[in-house]
């Protein structure tokens, strides 16, 4: 099948498309627009805890209030987000008439809040908070917190009990994780394999659809400019379609290469170390697997965006078209995404070996948690034979498309093709 | 002896017999015309030819044997409608399409500068394909047909969308082609160019071949009635002559065919009597022009029948 032709043309694909200012821009700036991102977020989140709020904490028992006036402005985590307190004392019957007098200062944020503490909440720890924005989640938390701090010392000061003891009861339980693996032991787990796993989705949605598009608009052009016909009295279409998708497959390859290059280096050598908790484990073969399949990926889901591109003449034409083809990818994506909470999910089982999905999904898993080698095969295996399963349609619906122009073709049409004789 | 034999070649899209059971054949060393109106099956014929296309049946025969991809190997072919890779250079380009024809290395670069040279082209030749005027993306073009050395030259329209200059540029390459021993074949609606450079040809029409043969045995074959004659004065009494069985007028000449062939001297003589300046009196002329008109009639006829 790979004849000097062949080589022909993967040499021109991987020349014309790897010098292109297009391929060094996209492959360059991919990796600034991820960051770019990450860093409006952490922004966006910074913003958000610098804003001063300004909260009316009242109560109608004047030695809670005290104790509350002492204890909630020193609270280390209010601080840092900047919280302003005030405090009042006032009868429980005149609290509601206590608010609406301030509702004025509420509605133009003079006040964020006012928080109730009734002495009963020494009792029950109910507590009233009026707002503009009552069911602001990360102030309530903050509050509740700070709040149940206070109430818990001033519950327990008359009862005798030690500090230590308070401390203890008040401490939460923390969680430190292993993961078990097979073949390496147990290991103390930080978040680096999760941030890995969403890197991963990210890149393999992504670059699937960007090459995918970018070699439908080439056989778009050599279909539109004609070239087509020069090049098909020298080689026969399954040769040029072979050429194109494999040169376009090595393309990105290479393009991955270089993205997930840092975290080779990372694993690899040990001129960076990172801290205990973002430690990466993830192995070499991994990555190795890793590029392999999204090889194979490519090659599958270039069949089809080929197929796609000889069937229509401009890319307007082609959306109604290729949408078929984004669902094999968009939801593979969102199942790796979900993946992320509970990776031995029964669908992200299925769909880490599901020919087309598993693209996706089962490098994603892989990194998330240990699974079986005879799965990691399949998965591969079975993208191998959906590759020859597809590629005679696909060859057939090419072959008689990229010398068809004019009338946008029907779908009943594109299904004829098949049967033609060409 | 024949360097392509065609036979009861078929070819059918849908409902549509772009070919219909079509025989020909192209002597070695000939200029060989496939001639028809748009749309009679010229390209599709071309294209079973270099096997861009399969036939629903029939066979194509080179040098004797079934045409195979090494056959694909020794033929160039410009399409009717042309293209390059914008975004490669002039080189990269003819070394690319040359290389997708098997033929790479030192010897193919410097036949594509002797070409680049010879077209006035060299300065141009690491400069983009969408930097050159179209004019030269033409050059460029009939380049990438010859530049692998093919026995066999196979040419859709080429001179329709060439500026004169590249028409000329093109015979030139035409015949110099044939001098070297190469087969050449062209399609063209344009019988002018055809009867001017044709040595044999190949009528279709409607997908059929209605007329093939050497140039010079059809012409005679056509002509033994037809007069052509170019005049001054009024000649519209020869429409009641019984000997007269059509005049078509084609402008600056006109044409009459006769019912016998001894008829002309007849004619001849009639004209003189009837003063008739004649400026031109071609007996056993026929263009093609008139034969195609004639025999596509004759189709038009058969299918109201």
């Amino acid at each position: 099948m790979i004849n000097n032709k062949v080589l022909a043309i993967i040499k021109r694909e991987i020349k014309e498309r790897l010098m292109s200012k297009k391929f060094i821009y996209t492959t360059l700036a991919f990796p600034l627009i991820m960051f770019v991102i990450l860093g409006v977020q952490a922004a966006l989140f910074g913003l958000d805890k610098n804003e001063t709020k300004n909260i009316l904490v009242i109560s109608n028992s004047g030695e809670l209030l005290s104790k509350l006036e002492k204890g909630l402005p020193n609270n280390r985590k209010l601080r840092s987000n900047k919280y302003n307190f005030s405090f009042k004392l006032v009868d429980s019957a005149k609290v509601k008439e206590f608010v609406s007098e301030r509702k004025n200062l509420l509605h133009k944020n003079k006040l964020t809040g006012i928080v109730f503490v009734p002495a009963s909440a020494l009792k029950n720890k109910q507590v009233q908070y009026f707002s503009k924005s009552a069911k602001n989640l990360k102030i309530q938390e903050q509050l509740s917190r700070a709040l149940n701090m206070v109430l818990v010392d001033v519950y327990f000061s008359d009862k005798h009990i030690a500090p230590e003891d308070v401390k203890f009861a008040r401490e939460r339980v923390s969680f430190k994780t292993f993961k078990v693996s097979e073949s390496k032991g147990i290991a103390e787990e930080g978040y680096g394999n999760l941030a890995l796993a969403y890197v991963f989705t990210f890149l393999l949605y992504i670059s699937l659809l960007m090459i995918g598009q970018l070699t439908m608009q080439s056989v778009m052009e050599e279909k539109t400019s004609r070239i087509v016909e020069v090049i098909l009295s020298s080689v026969n279409s399954r040769e040029l379609m072979a050429g194109k998708i494999i040169g376009s497959a090595i393309i990105g390859l290479a393009q991955m290469a270089i993205w997930i290059s840092p975290i080779i280096l990372l694993v690899s050598t040990t001129w960076f170390t990172l801290p205990k908790e973002i430690t990466l484990s993830i192995t070499l073969g991994q990555i190795g697997y890793f590029l392999l399949n999204y090889f194979v990926g490519l090659v599958l889901f270039l069949g089809l965006f080929a197929a796609l591109g000889a069937v229509y003449d401009n890319v307007q034409d082609a959306q109604q078209g290729i949408w078929p083809i984004m669902m094999l990818i968009i939801i593979p994506f969102f199942i790796a995404l979900m993946m992320m909470q509970n990776p031995n999910n029964a669908i992200a089982d299925v769909s880490s070996i599901v020919p087309f999905a598993s693209v996706i999904v089962m490098p994603v898993k892989m990194t998330l948690v240990d699974v079986q080698t005879w799965k990691i095969a399949t998965a591969l295996i079975l993208n191998v034979l959906t590759i020859f399963l597809v590629f005679p349609f696909a060859g057939k619906i090419y072959r008689v498309g990229i010398l068809r122009t004019g009338k946008k073709p029907k779908l009943t049409e594109v299904i004829k093709w098949v049967k033609y004789k060409y | 002896m024949n360097a392509l034999e065609v036979s009861n070649l078929s070819k059918t899209f849908g409902s549509v017999k772009a070919v219909d059971e079509a025989n020909f054949e192209v002597p070695e060393g000939s200029i060989f015309g496939l001639i028809g109106r748009n749309g009679a099956g010229k390209t599709t014929t071309l294209r079973l030819i270099l096997s861009i296309y399969l036939p629903d049946s029939g066979k194509i025969l080179f040098r004797g044997k079934e045409i195979d991809n090494t056959f694909r190997d020794s033929v160039g072919y410009l399409p009717e409608e042309r293209g390059l890779y914008k975004k490669m250079t002039v080189m990269d380009t003819l070394l690319f399409f040359a290389e997708v024809k098997g033929k790479s290395g030192k010897a193919v670069q410097s036949r594509a500068l002797d070409y680049l040279r010879k077209f006035n082209l060299y300065d141009r030749r690491n400069s983009k394909i969408e930097d050159l005027s179209k004019g030269n993306q033409q050059k460029i073009q009939f380049i990438a047909t010859i530049l692998h050395d093919p026995d066999f030259i196979i040419l859709d329209e080429p001179f329709s969308g060439l500026d004169p200059i590249n028409i000329d540029l093109l015979r030139q390459i035409i015949l110099e082609k044939k001098e070297e021993g190469k087969v050449i074949i062209f399609s063209t609606h344009l019988m002018d160019y055809a009867e001017k450079m044709v040595d044999h040809l190949a009528m279709i029409d409607h997908g059929k071949i209605i007329l093939k043969g050497s140039l010079a045995e059809i012409k005679s074959k056509y002509s033994q009635r037809n007069v052509s004659i170019t005049f001054d004065g009024d000649i519209s009494f020869l429409r009641n002559q019984p000997f007269v069985e059509k005049i078509t007028d084609f402008g600056n000449t006109t044409g009459i065919r006769v019912k016998e062939r001894r008829d002309t001297q007849k004619l001849l003589k009639l004209l003189v009597e009837n003063n008739v300046t004649v400026t031109q009196f071609n007996a056993n002329e026929i263009s093609l022009q008139e034969i195609f008109v004639e025999l596509a009639e004759d189709d038009k006829t058969e299918e109201a029948a």
